[in-house]
């Protein structure tokens, strides 16, 4: 059983047409990258799968479950955890209550075992969301989709706008996820670093998969990962 | 002077209505994106329920059971009716709650008449509590009572419960709160009956203190719109401080500059507006 099969999304906002024909999956236990340029579909493909803009046609499954259509709660239930781009915290609530609103699945992530996976938000608890760094924002969004005790995990762009130092950080959370057996799909800018960590990698381009296959096989395609990157290519390498 | 005091503490009085009024169309406000104009005609039908039920369970009874059940029939009508409007153009749901008001009026007439009943209060309440400040009966004092233990327990839900919290973090972003997992459609029912709730608990107090005709709540749900925007959107602590605020200054005009009384309000928002355009305690950018 796959943890995601997407089939054929035709999604729209409004009139405007963004993907067609998406057709994506991500097996149980496997790390999944989704590359591609800026205002290529990414976002809207996850957004399309967690039931926020469900797509016009096409179908959605979760763990053999057929889930188009249903509204995003339903899906949530079904154990998929979901960071949004730009984190989207509750910056009017504390910490602590940022950290209630999920409605909790049983397993093993409480709130005392993310706060020991994230020290470092332990330590500001009573602090509103507003006032965090972008990285705790970051470690935030993630401890908050981790108490829905997921078992797929959609990330979408997890290193934007941090510290150098906070990526690794991120990616070394992705690969904790992988070794806890949760399935993850990770939308990323940060090519180098998401097939670093991906098994498989796809790219999406004006809507549509223009390429599907094993993340180490696109990440040796020097030529494709710099198209694909644009600046940010660079930036990691000026990193390592 | 005594005058002044005794405008003062009806200000206070009628500024403490206006607040109960306003945090519930806050509320809905914040989570659904509807200006419930039906708020008035809740705060009616709570009057008049409480009215209905006395002779049969008391005034304490239908203290607890008239506000409770206007909340029940806010849950029906947001289920059947309001939640249609959600995600449409803001001019649908004003359409319907405007219209419902019309239709809570006119049903109230019909039931009750067009007349004020008489709306009895517990004698124990009625008693002036010293002679010299007459006007300070029990029913005045018990009102404002009431309303801080309601407002207190309202802060105590939306910061010490699951739902509470939801609710908050729905006003920030009810998208977010969604893909976590929670039922929205459920919460802002819930929540709608919540702001129903109050307006209720409010027509129950005012009856006694105002008198009970059909337009009972359509005198208060203006200064009640008035009191959100001079608090500031988004912000119910700043919803509290307008309705109070604004009580009390139609409380002083009425002593100094009595024909001015209804006007001091809309001058004190246009000045509020003009000096903090986002309200006393509101978020930036809320009304963008």
């Amino acid at each position: 059983m796959k943890a995601l099969e997407a089939q054929g999304l035709q999604t729209y906002y409004g009139k405007s047409h963004i993907l067609d024909s998406v057709t994506l999956e991500v097996g149980e236990g496997e790390v999944v990258a989704l590359l591609g340029r800026n205002g290529a579909g990414k976002t809207t493909t996850l957004r399309s799968i967690v039931g926020l803009t469900p797509p016009r046609l096409g179908s959605v499954r979760i763990f053999g479950e057929a889930v188009t259509g249903w509204p995003p709660y339903r899906i949530a239930a079904l154990g998929v955890g979901y960071v949004p781009e730009g984190r989207r915290i509750f910056g009017n609530l504390t910490l602590d209550e940022n950290l209630l609103v999920p409605v909790a699945r049983p397993g093993p992530w409480t709130i005392e075992r993310v706060y020991q996976l994230f020290p470092r938000l332990s330590e500001r608890r009573e602090n509103k969301g507003r006032q965090l760094s972008g990285g705790e924002q970051e470690m935030l969004a993630i401890a908050r989709a981790l108490l829905l005790n997921p078992r797929l995990l959609l990330l979408d762009e997890p290193s934007q706008g941090l510290a150098p130092l906070i990526v690794q950080d991120v990616f070394k959370i992705i690969g904790a996820m992988r070794a806890e057996g949760i399935s993850v799909l990770l939308v990323e800018q940060n090519v180098r670093a998401a097939v670093a960590v991906a098994d498989r990698a796809y790219v999406l381009d004006d809507g549509r998969i223009v390429y599907e296959g094993a993340a180490a096989a696109l990440g040796a395609d020097e030529a494709r990962v710099r198209t694909l990157a644009g600046a940010s290519a660079e930036k990691w390498e000026a990193v390592d | 002077m005594t005058q002044l005091i005794f405008n003062l503490f009806n200000g206070v009085i009628i500024g403490a209505f206006y607040a109960l009024m306003a945090l519930g169309l806050s509320l809905i406000l914040n989570l659904s994106g509807v200006i419930n104009f039906a708020h008035g005609g809740f705060l009616a039908l709570g009057a008049y329920l409480a009215y209905s039920l006395m002779p049969h369970i008391g005034f304490w009874g239908a203290l607890v059971a008239a506000p409770l059940l206007t909340g029940l029939l806010g849950i029906a009508i947001e289920w059947l009716l309001i939640r249609r409007t959600y995600g449409r153009d803001p001019l649908y749901s004003l359409l319907l709650t405007f219209g419902l008001a019309f239709i809570f009026e006119d049903v109230s007439r019909y039931i009750w008449g067009a007349q004020s009943v008489p709306y009895q209060i517990p004698a124990l309440l009625s008693r002036p509590l010293s002679l010299s400040y007459f006007f300070i009966t029990g029913y005045r004092v018990f009102m404002v009572a009431l309303v801080a233990l309601a407002v207190a327990a309202l802060y105590l839900l939306l910061t010490r419960t699951r739902i509470g919290i939801r609710i908050r973090a729905g006003t920030h972003d009810l998208a977010t709160v969604a893909t976590l997992g929670v039922n929205v459609r459920l919460l802002r029912s819930v929540n709608f009956g919540l702001g129903v709730y109050l307006a209720g608990l409010a027509g129950v107090l005012a009856a006694g203190q105002l008198g009970l005709q059909p337009t009972i709540g359509t005198s208060l749900i203006m200064p009640s719109f008035v009191a959100i925007i001079v608090g500031g959107l988004g912000s119910l602590p700043g919803t509290l401080l307008g309705g109070i605020l604004i009580g009390v200054a139609s409380g002083i005009t009425s002593v100094y500059f009595a024909s001015a009384t209804e006007a001091v309000i809309y001058v004190m928002m246009a000045l509020v507006l003009l000096v903090r355009p986002r309200g006393l305690l509101g978020e930036e950018g809320r009304l963008q």
